[in-house]
């Protein structure tokens, strides 16, 4: 769907990304995981076309190069900026960038109205952006990347400053997207969102994609075995196990046992294997 | 090309959305336009007159007569105050001057041959020098008629002639030459005045000469009202407005995001570019179309050519696009762009005529205008209005404002920055 073969951009002295190669595969959600200033914003501005990558290139596949403007038909983007007309109400902002994209009459018109009910909101539609709350204005983001139902979405941090309510709503906006066929890339420095979403994640720190697997493939690879704390009369005990079942049937049964924790290897374990840091201080 | 509509539609409705500028592309420009067409076409009429106090130390019947007469003149306002209120008032800058009538004053004006002349001694506030010269104006013009009086009236004459034949007697510095030939003079003089029949009809035979002053109206070559002055440059001051409205627009695009999703869109950058030049454009053209016909239907602006009125609108619409290019790319920041922007419009409309009418300006000042493009508006709106300018005279402002657009919108695309810093 979307290919980055040895992408690097610099801005001046700073690496932003640094020989990056991906290839998002057609009907998946991807994600890109990675600490504040990983370069997750800089390679997709790349796959855009809204930057031009110092090396390497950018291909949608069976179209070409994203600069030219007819290719860029075929993606959605919602930037992590909001970008929104705030004396336009959300209507206006939707039925213009659907101008934009070609949409007319009737075609335009259902788009609008599919869009606004997609994101929940039609009832503020006549509204001017304005007057919307932050989680509804990345809703409306999300919902002008759609407008033209584009076959590859890109979704930069789209829940940042949204309540727990917001983004389970997204959530599901973006399952029901990936269920009608449509291919996603999210970026996000979240783990658990990578991990409830993505079919795929990518995790980047300092402009080089470190590790992209499935979610269990990283895992098993990177987040080194599960750890189960046993708490008994006698003390603490702490067993790092691939099976942690395995090890509990397995207890010498005298009873001693009080209460037991078990906590799973996950990206976060990942990350910080990978990096030696934890991604929430990165 | 639907694309470039739909981006010049949303801008048009953002304009309309926007309180502040719809009151300065619109709004402001009228109010200029209606304000001082008032204040110049009130001036005309002589309502602000000069403003002047004047010290009656004779106070005789004639110098109150003569101070009734300064009075009725159009040209003053006149109070009387004593010779030190006088003083006061002018250096308070409550009076532009005053004007002090001295004992002796009354007798003196008017007559003709000999005696003490009149010393009338003025004051004027030194930073109205400029209405010194109409104020000693209208006084000699009031002196004289003193003197004129006097020969339209033979018995007020004959009483001045005895008089002055009395202080000839009487003086005793006066040249032999001269004292011998009037007193030849006078009497013949007297006699002759006696002989005349008095009467109105005959005493106009006796004036040396009258001036009829009349306003000029030349209906070709020169504007119909205050109006047809005014209006032109509140037009520029509206055009200015849109072409800074847009080109703070454009980065108010990049600043709060939207640009990147004009840019995501499949539309080329010229489009995106294109859609802002012809939202603004039809504004540059818009906004003085609508001005024009206010003023057309409301203050007597009767152009003299509408074919005209157009091309100069058309040209001037399109250079201010240019220049709404060139403003786009002065400032990162919307308030950097904004106070750029009109810093330079201002200094535009200064050294153009866009404040003050170039005609009263020095002419050093009238040769730095021609850099301005609102001196080249301006010249082409009157041109059409009531310059009576032919298409060949009409070309040359017209081609330097369509020059100047072009040149400034290629430069401006050219710098404009795609990418937040
Ligand atoms: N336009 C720019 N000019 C200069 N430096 C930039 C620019 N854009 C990004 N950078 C730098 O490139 C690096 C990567 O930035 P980028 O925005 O891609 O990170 P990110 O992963 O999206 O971070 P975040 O989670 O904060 O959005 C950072 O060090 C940033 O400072
Ligand atoms: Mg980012």
């Amino acid at each position: 769907m979307l290919t980055l073969r040895n992408v690097r951009k610099s801005f001046g002295r700073i690496v932003a990304v640094d020989d990056l190669s991906l290839t998002i595969k057609p009907g998946e959600v991807f994600g890109l995981l990675g600490p504040n200033g990983a370069g997750k914003t800089t390679t997709v501005n790349m796959a855009v076309g809204l930057l031009r990558p110092d090396q390497g290139t950018v291909e949608i596949q069976g179209a070409g190069a994203p600069d030219q403007p007819r290719v860029r038909g075929r993606i959605g983007v919602a930037p992590q900026a909001l970008a929104l007309y705030d004396e336009l109400t959300g209507e206006e902002n939707l039925a213009f960038f659907g101008k934009l994209q070609g949409l007319t009459g009737r075609l335009l018109a259902d788009r609008v109205q599919w869009a606004l009910e997609f994101v929940a909101l039609t009832d503020r539609r006549r509204d001017r952006v304005s007057t919307y709350s932050g989680g509804m204005k990345r809703r409306l983001n999300i919902a002008v990347a759609m407008i033209h139902a584009p076959s590859l979405l890109l979704l930069d941090e789209p829940t940042v400053g949204v309540d727990p309510q917001s983004r389970n709503a997204i959530f599901e906006n973006i399952l029901a997207l990936k269920g009608k066929g449509h291919t996603i890339v999210y970026t996000t420095h979240y783990m658990e969102e990578a991990q409830r979403l993505c079919d795929r994640v990518g995790i980047m720190d300092h402009g080089r994609l470190l590790a992209l697997d499935t979610v269990e493939g990283l895992i098993t690879a990177h987040g080194g075995k599960s750890v189960l704390f046993l708490e008994r009369e006698d003390g603490e005990r702490r067993i790092e196990t691939d099976d942690p079942l395995r090890e509990l049937v397995g207890l010498p049964n005298n009873g001693a046992l009080r209460r037991f924790r078990l906590e799973r290897p996950n990206l976060e374990r990942v990350f910080l294997h990978l990096t030696g840091r934890e991604l929430r201080d990165a | 090309m639907k694309a470039i509509l739909a981006l010049a539609t949303k801008d048009l409705r953002l304009l309309l959305r926007d309180r502040v500028g719809f009151f300065f592309t619109f709004f402001f420009p009228l109010l200029y336009a209606v304000f001082f067409g008032a204040i110049f076409s009130a001036q005309g009429r002589g309502a602000s007159a000069l403003n002047v106090v004047v010290v009656d130390e004779d106070q005789t019947d004639a110098s109150k007569a003569f101070v009734a007469e300064l009075n009725d003149s159009p040209e003053l306002e006149v109070s009387t105050a004593s010779r030190e209120e006088a003083v006061n008032l002018v250096r308070r800058g409550r009076r532009v001057g005053y004007i002090v009538l001295p004992p002796g004053f009354g007798q003196a004006r008017g007559r003709v041959f000999g005696g003490e002349s009149v010393k009338l001694e003025t004051g004027m506030d030194p930073s109205r020098m400029a209405e010194a010269g109409l104020l000693q104006g209208v006084l000699t013009r009031h002196m004289y008629r003193g003197i004129q009086d006097a020969f339209s009236n033979p018995s007020v004459m004959r009483k001045q002639l005895s008089e002055s034949l009395a202080d000839v007697q009487a003086s005793a510095d006066m040249d032999p030459a001269w004292r011998t030939t009037l007193q030849w003079f006078l009497p013949v003089m007297d006699r002759f005045l006696a002989e005349l029949p008095s009467g109105e009809g005959m005493g106009r035979a006796f004036q040396p000469f009258e001036i009829e002053s009349k306003d000029v109206q030349v209906r070709r070559g020169g504007p119909q009202n205050s109006y047809e002055i005014s209006f032109p440059q509140g037009v520029i001051w509206g055009v200015m407005a849109c072409s800074a409205g847009f080109g703070i627009s454009l980065v108010v695009e990049r600043t709060r995001g939207t640009l990147v999703r004009l840019r995501i869109a499949p539309i080329g950058r010229m489009h995106i570019l294109g859609g802002k030049a012809i939202a603004c454009l039809l504004t540059t053209m818009g906004v003085p179309a609508l001005l024009l016909a206010l003023g057309v239907v409301a203050f007597g602006i009767r152009p003299d050519s509408w074919a005209l009125v157009f091309v100069a609108v058309a040209s001037m619409g399109l250079c201010f696009v240019g220049i709404m290019m060139m403003l786009s790319v002065m400032g990162k920041t919307e308030q950097a762009a904004g106070g750029i922007g009109w810093a330079v419009l201002t200094v535009m409309a200064m050294i153009g005529g866009g404040m003050i009418p170039l005609f009263v300006m020095p002419p050093w000042m009238q040769t730095i205008s021609h850099a301005s493009p609102v001196k080249w508006s301006i010249l082409a709106l009157e041109g059409a209005i009531w310059r009576n300018f032919s298409a060949s005279e009409m070309l040359l402002p017209c081609a330097i404002l369509v020059a100047t657009g072009l040149t400034t919108f290629f430069v401006g695309t050219r710098a404009f920055r795609w990418a937040q810093e």
